[in-house]
């Protein structure tokens, strides 16, 4: 079902709907009972929640909302979509808004919901390692709070700002997915509130149960699309005594012009020496992963495609050093230099030597750009070849993030035209797509953007457009965000 | 018969002999490892590929008939009970193991192949599959997919869930679709694994192969009293260590385990704790002796470890048994699955005791201490006149214990057929009508597994909420509704 | 059928993929747990059915089941007394009928077996002629006649046999039927090791069948009658103690008194049998081990190791043999399709099972197979037969520690 819609209302609009029709019909009696005859804008007043007009800095992949509200519960949340339903009024919810630029703009946007007034921590149950919390709790202040207790969320969300459920609903993760897994695996509970303004609730507060099908996981990766999640319940881990990086430097790709290292262009497609590297990410990737000395992330960081590789593991808990030193060796004697021990904080420069030390390095788990950023996932043994594709791009791609699980996001210059974005993405696509590998754009320009396929192709597709269906009958929930118009 | 003519047309898509319908036979399907709900299928098939199970699904689309998926038959909820009206799919031929793959860590294998074999198969190599249920040896991958299996090392490690990269399912109208981790949107994999066979027919599954760890160690701590074992639990998560597994037994499920498998569990102990550390070997031993001090701070009379894995059986003999072993103290019981935040646990054993002893049914306490998951065993003689009305009326209440310190009805047995009436005492008509909502758009024509889960499914054309009648926009002629 | 025994099964699942039944087929009534079932079924007043009774036939009777059963379920003594309600209702058909008659007659009397073993020794030209009948009636038949000694007549057993050095005990031995006539060399080594680990061996004429064969294939009163001849034999001979080497035999004669009533069983309850490993285990070593560089896999008769529990002995034993390299056999628990009589009725599972068996032991790449069963070891030799790859020798355990102790490095 297609509703015409126009795609941006005139920023500041009231009264006036969306032309003489709807205006009638929301008029009409029966249109949400109570609250016929009153405007979508008076009826939203009507709940209580504070209800402001849009601004410029409210703007969801470049389309404008009519209006923010800025609920505190979920009852306001579930008023609000109430209202909602009734005068058909298009949703997109919105937490620290450090990802409203990710994904499809929405095809329309009446109301903005900013949870960042849900901002609750309802209930930490250290003994349980367990927190209960409101959807638009940052995650900054989450740790804080865990940590005065000695406790985390391990979820190294890559943004600073980020909300809880903007953390879910884009299920984005972090270094520590290779040992913690990501949002949707330490999430038990989920409270959401939906187009309808139904209220409902999966999981608990216990971190095993198998009652109901499990809402939370549903919502995770949605992108405001089901539902707007309003509160979460997460399994929490203790901190951990101590931590130790071991960062190593690994030689930049052979050039097809020279075969030297590091020099000159990046590999062309005529390059075939080997996997072009002359020590491979990939099998780096897989011996640190499968090592009893057991890190919690192994990070990629590769500036431009010329250059060298850096990759750094992380070792935490009570007796580290033994493992750091593992993971040194091991790291040492695959890049074929000897394991120093640096000073902490200080990485060696100049030289491919395998330092460690208590500190991050200061690229660890921070995106490699804002504003044109990609998702590459592949199967591990698939790291080089995707790698490979990125660089005989010739384009000045950045590259880092999780070698381990090989999910790694690819940033390109702001000034990336449309049509050089469309075509890194499919040849990008086409030559990682038989290693298994899968590309997402996870933000573009708008301005580009359509002419890009953000998502690729998505098999599941038909399911999702059917669980879309169910919940959000109306079409009313951040339409068209995801993949496929859903 | 509508049901005799679609078994006709299933021989046609099958194996020869793949199809029973002699009634003797059939009877042998009547129940899985819950056996006070019995019900005949109307048909069983043993199909050896998903293009034979998915042409089996849409046969029994196009004449409206209810299926019922089967692996081992071994879950405790009766989740594969049959349908009289119905067919039951059961997937025990389907059980090659179809790629080992190191390198990524994973492994793809059929449905019907057992837990354990996942693990046997890449031993060898030093990799293990992570979820481990006790009847691993036996219960399928398919049936943990859709149970979302945990076991005793779920605490450090999760569950099925968790371990599941990919899965190749039948939806309920009878299509071949793929779920990975890696779709993005909709975390449909995660909804599908544990919904017990309301969403589909897992055909394929890609599991993570976890590294086996370099360290292995498991404790076992003699208490007087269950709470002197409760405490020490506390203090060891409190204390920042997550272990592998810990793992309590009371008085009477140690006596029940000694007279079955001669455990030799320290003499006069009131609860054993078994604590299983492991990881990296220095971690393990420094937590190890953080361990042992917290069971001595907190009574522990006798501490026995072990590092070799046959020591470690030993250890583990007593725990793994108790569920059989009661038969040998009593003529019945009623194995209980309930979960209760790990604080709570002092408080629900006390009342527990409470109950035991009010209504005259013995308990025996085995559980999940780490992640608070109960398995009372409720004893009673069925010999006796009203004792099994008795031991039900006590299960149940337990059950409700949980529902109030905020638990769940169920850590890892599932709902099934057997819980589904305590589903509306944990969730809202909201909660579940809008877990229906999920059920509608896999399998808008309930046809998937009925009745199991939800207490008085909806059928999937009324639509639950308040938004009743017909939107205006539809009313107005500018819409169409689906 | 007793109904207190079958109410024991929970339903558990945990025979399934202990059953070979069930490995072959994956289908419930062909699984211990499926197969009470339908004996619970039987027992409430359903009529044995021919489906009902091809199941219950289609069960080798390994035991593994009852190795796994966490409940204590005595599958062994259901499945005994299906197999003889099913010889009393179930009317079989003539060609079924003919042959179990052929084999009741036959197996169970070692002079009969005698007899036919001549025929098998015949000419090669004329074994291959006979190859394809006896292949069609049982591809073991065919591997017996593979099988018997070419050269050197049965050695024949004295009476008694002297402790070598100071003597520590006094044990009878059963010779058995197939073992004695088929593989009489390992009866022999059997003596000749309890004699130098310090036993007085006493080998009664007199014995004959253990009764094994019929118990297992539903003629109780057959077997008992075997059961009072085996335990009167030893009562003549004077031992207390009666060491069996072929491990059928051995957990029937160890059910003895449950088997026999009244006087009888009191009688049979005065002898104790153990399995060679078991006994040698116990007993303790004093002969020297000379050294066998040899890599060995050892295969786990069903009987040995579901009926009598005997797993670790055996391999202990062979572990202590210097120079002697163990190697395990994958799915060691699942029978080899062997099972008594089973091979005989029930010929294409055997098969199924016999190759699964054959690819296992071929896959340990060792030199040498050692099982504690003749059946066993037949049914795996021919199968690797079948094959066609070159195959591997085989022998008893008693034979590898004969050879050991002897510092022969020869096994006889």
């Amino acid at each position: 079902m297609d509703v015409p819609h126009e795609n941006t209302p005139r920023p500041g609009a009231e009264e006036v709907l969306r032309g003489p029709g709807a205006e009638e019909v929301l008029r009409g009696p029966g249109a949400g009972g109570a609250m016929g005859g009153l405007s979508a804008k008076e009826a939203l007043r009507a709940t209580g929640v504070t209800i402001r007009e849009a601004g410029s800095g409210d703007a969801v992949a470049g389309v404008m909302p009519r209006w923010v509200a800025l609920p505190e519960s979920t009852e306001e949340v579930a008023a609000l979509m109430r209202v909602s339903a009734g005068h058909d009024l298009a949703v997109v919810p919105v937490g620290g808004g450090t990802r409203l630029h990710w994904g499809n703009p929405p095809e329309r946007c009446d109301l903005l919901v900013d949870t960042c007034c849900l901002n609750e921590i309802l209930e930490h149950a250290s003994g349980d390692l367990v927190v209960r919390v409101q959807a638009g709790v940052t995650t900054e202040s989450l740790a804080e709070t865990l940590a005065a207790r000695g406790q985390e969320l391990a979820l190294d969300v890559p943004l600073g700002g980020a909300t809880v459920g903007g953390v879910l609903a884009t299920a984005v993760a972090g270094p520590r997915r290779l040992r913690y897994g990501t949002a949707r695996d330490l999430l038990i509970g989920v409270t959401v509130v939906l187009a309808d303004g139904t209220v409902a609730r999966s999981g608990g507060k216990v971190v095993k149960n198998v009652a109901g099908y499990d809402l939370g996981k549903l919502f995770t990766g949605s992108y405001g699309t089901l539902g707007i999640i309003t509160e979460a319940v997460f399994r929490l881990h203790p901190i951990a005594p101590a931590r130790r990086w071991i960062t190593a430097e690994l030689p930049a790709p052979r050039t097809a012009a020279t075969g030297s290292e590091g020099s000159g262009s990046p590999m062309g497609p005529g390059t075939v020496e080997g996997s072009g590297f002359p020590v491979s990410p990939g099998a780096v990737g897989v011996a640190l992963a499968a090592s009893q000395a057991e890190p919690s992330a192994v990070e990629l960081d590769w500036l431009a495609p010329s250059g060298v590789l850096t990759v750094s593991a992380l070792v935490e808990g009570a007796a580290t050093e033994g493992r750091a030193a593992a993971v040194r060796d091991l790291l040492g004697g695959m890049t074929g230099r000897p394991g120093t021990t640096g000073e902490s904080g200080e990485w060696p420069v100049g030289s491919y030597g395998v330092a460690e030390g208590d500190k991050a390095p200061d690229w660890w788990g921070v995106l490699p750009g804002e504003e044109v950023l990609l998702e590459l996932r592949v199967p591990p043994s698939g790291v080089d070849g995707a790698l490979r594709a990125v660089a005989r791009r010739g384009l000045p791609a950045r590259v880092r993030g999780s070698l381990a699980s090989a999910v790694l996001r690819i940033a390109l210059p702001p000034e990336t035209g449309g049509a050089e974005l469309a075509g890194f993405v499919s040849a990008v696509r086409e030559e990682s797509g038989p290693l298994g590998g899968r590309l997402t754009v996870l933000a573009a320009p708008h301005e580009p953007a359509p002419q890009v396929d953000r998502w690729g192709p998505v098999g599941t597709l038909p399911l999702m457009r059917r669980v879309k269906e169910r919940f959000d009958p109306d079409r009313r929930m951040s339409p068209g965000r995801l993949a496929g118009g859903i | 018969m509508t049901l005799d003519e679609l078994v006709r047309r299933v021989a046609g898509v099958l194996p020869p002999g793949a199809v029973i319908t002699d009634p003797v036979r059939l009877r042998t399907y009547e129940c899985d490892g819950l056996t006070h709900h019995r019900v005949v299928p109307g048909a069983v098939v043993l199909p050896e590929s998903a293009e034979q199970i998915a042409a089996v699904v849409r046969l029994c689309n196009e004449y409206g008939v209810p299926f019922v998926a089967r692996g081992a038959g071994t879950g405790l909820s009766g989740g594969a009970l049959p349908r009289t009206d119905g067919v039951l799919i059961v997937t025990s031929k389907m059980r090659r193991i179809l790629q080992v793959d190191l390198e990524n860590r994973r492994a793809v294998v059929e449905p019907g192949v057992t837990n354990l074999a996942i693990t046997e198969a890449v031993r060898e190599h030093g990799y293990y599959y992570a979820p481990d249920p006790s009847s691993q040896q036996v219960c399928t991958i398919g049936g943990n997919v859709a149970e979302n299996s945990g076991g005793a090392h779920c605490l450090k490690y999760g569950f099925t869930v968790n371990h599941v990269l990919a899965l190749e399912i039948v939806t309920p109208d009878g299509d071949v679709v793929t779920l990975d981790a890696d779709d993005p949107g909709y975390d449909l994999l995660g909804a599908f694994v544990g919904s017990e066979g309301t969403l589909g027919i897992t055909t394929k599954v890609t599991v993570r192969l976890s590294r086996a760890p370099q360290a292995v160690t498991t404790l076992l701590a003699a208490f007087e009293n269950i709470e002197q074992g409760g405490q020490a639990v506390s203090a060891i998560i409190g204390g920042g260590i997550v272990p592998a597994a810990i793992e309590m037994m009371d008085a009477l499920a140690i006596a029940a385990a000694e007279a079955a498998v001669a455990c030799g569990y320290p003499a006069g102990a009131g609860a054993v704790l078994i604590v299983e550390l492991d990881g990296p070997e220095a971690e393990v031993r420094r937590q190890f002796a953080e361990v042992e001090r917290v069971c001595r701070d907190s009574g522990a009379f006798e501490l026995r470890t072990a590092a070799e894995p046959e020591e470690r059986a030993a250890i583990w003999r007593g725990r793994k048994s108790a569920f059989a072993a009661v038969g040998r103290i009593s003529p019945a019981y009623i194995v209980q699955d309930g979960v209760v935040p790990r604080t709570a646990l002092p408080q629900v054993l006390a009342s527990i005791d409470r109950l035991s002893a009010e209504h005259g049914i013995r308990v025996a306490n085995v559980f999940h201490a780490g992640d608070g998951n109960l398995h009372p065993l409720v004893l009673f003689d069925d010999a006796e006149p009203g004792a099994g009305e008795r031991a039900e009326l006590v299960s149940g209440r337990i059950l409700d214990l949980c529902i109030e310190h905020g638990g769940s009805i169920t850590g890892e047995h599932g709902v099934g057929v057997d819980k589904s009436r305590y589903m509306p005492k944990m969730f809202t008509d909201d909660d579940l009508d809008t877990m229906q909502l999920v059920r509608c758009a896999f399998d808008p024509r309930g046809l998937s597994n009925p009745g199991k889960v939800f207490p008085t499914p909806r059928l999937c054309g009324e639509v639950p909420g308040v938004r009743k009648g017909v939107h205006p926009l539809v009313e107005s002629g500018r819409a169409e509704q689906f | 059928m007793d109904p207190e025994l079958i109410n024991d099964c929970v339903h558990c699942g945990f025979c399934l993929p202990t059953c070979p039944t069930y490995v072959l087929w994956g289908e419930e009534m062909d699984s211990p747990r499926g197969r009470i079932h339908l004996m619970k079924q039987h027992v409430e007043g359903t009529p044995l059915t021919d489906e009902m009774a091809g199941h219950f036939d289609a069960c080798l009777g390994c035991m593994a089941c009852v190795t796994a059963c966490p409940s204590g379920v005595r599958y062994d003594r259901l499945i005994e007394q299906t197999r003889a309600e099913v010889e009393r209702e179930h009317v079989r058909e003539p060609d079924d009928r003919a042959l179990r008659e052929l084999v009741f007659q036959l197996f169970p009397y070692p002079r009969r077996l005698r007899a036919m073993r001549l025929p098998l020794r015949l000419s090669a030209g004329l074994r291959r002629r006979i190859a394809p009948r006896l292949e069609r009636i049982n591809p073991s038949l065919a591997a017996m006649a593979d099988l018997a000694p070419e050269t050197a007549g049965r050695p024949r057993l004295p009476r008694r046999v002297r402790a070598v050095g100071r003597r520590r005990a006094v044990v009878g031995m059963l010779t058995g039927c197939v073992q004695g006539e088929f593989f009489p060399r390992v009866n022999a080594a059997t003596a000749r090791v309890l004699a130098m680990e310090g036993c007085e061996v006493v080998i009664p004429p007199s014995q004959g069948c253990c009764g094994a064969l019929s118990l297992h294939s539903g003629r109780p009163e057959q077997a008992a009658r075997f059961a009072r001849r085996t335990v009167a034999a030893f009562e003549r001979a004077g031992v207390d103690t009666v060491v069996v080497n072929a491990a059928g035999c051995g957990s029937t004669m160890k059910e003895y008194a449950e088997i026999l009533d009244g006087e009888w069983a009191e009688r049979a309850r005065a002898i104790r049998t153990v399995d060679l490993a078991e006994y040698l285990v116990e007993l303790g070593p004093v002969a020297r081990r000379h050294p066998l560089p040899l890599t060995v896999a050892y295969h786990d008769a069903c009987h040995l190791a579901h009926a009598q529990g005997v797993r670790s002995q055996p391999r202990a034993l062979l572990t202590a043999i210097p120079g002697l390299e163990l190697r395990e056999i994958a799915e060691s628990a699942i029978c080899c399709g062997s099972a008594g009589t089973y091979n005989l009725f029930q010929p294409e599972a055997a098969r199924e099972l016999g190759e699964r068996k054959a690819e296992r032991v071929l896959a340990t790449g060792a030199d040498l197979l050692v099982s504690a069963n003749p059946g066993c070891t037949m049914q795996i030799t021919s199968a690797i037969r079948r094959s066609g790859t070159a195959p591997i020798p085989v022998a008893h355990t008693a034979q590898v520690l004969d050879a050991s102790l002897r510092g022969t490095e020869r096994i006889a």
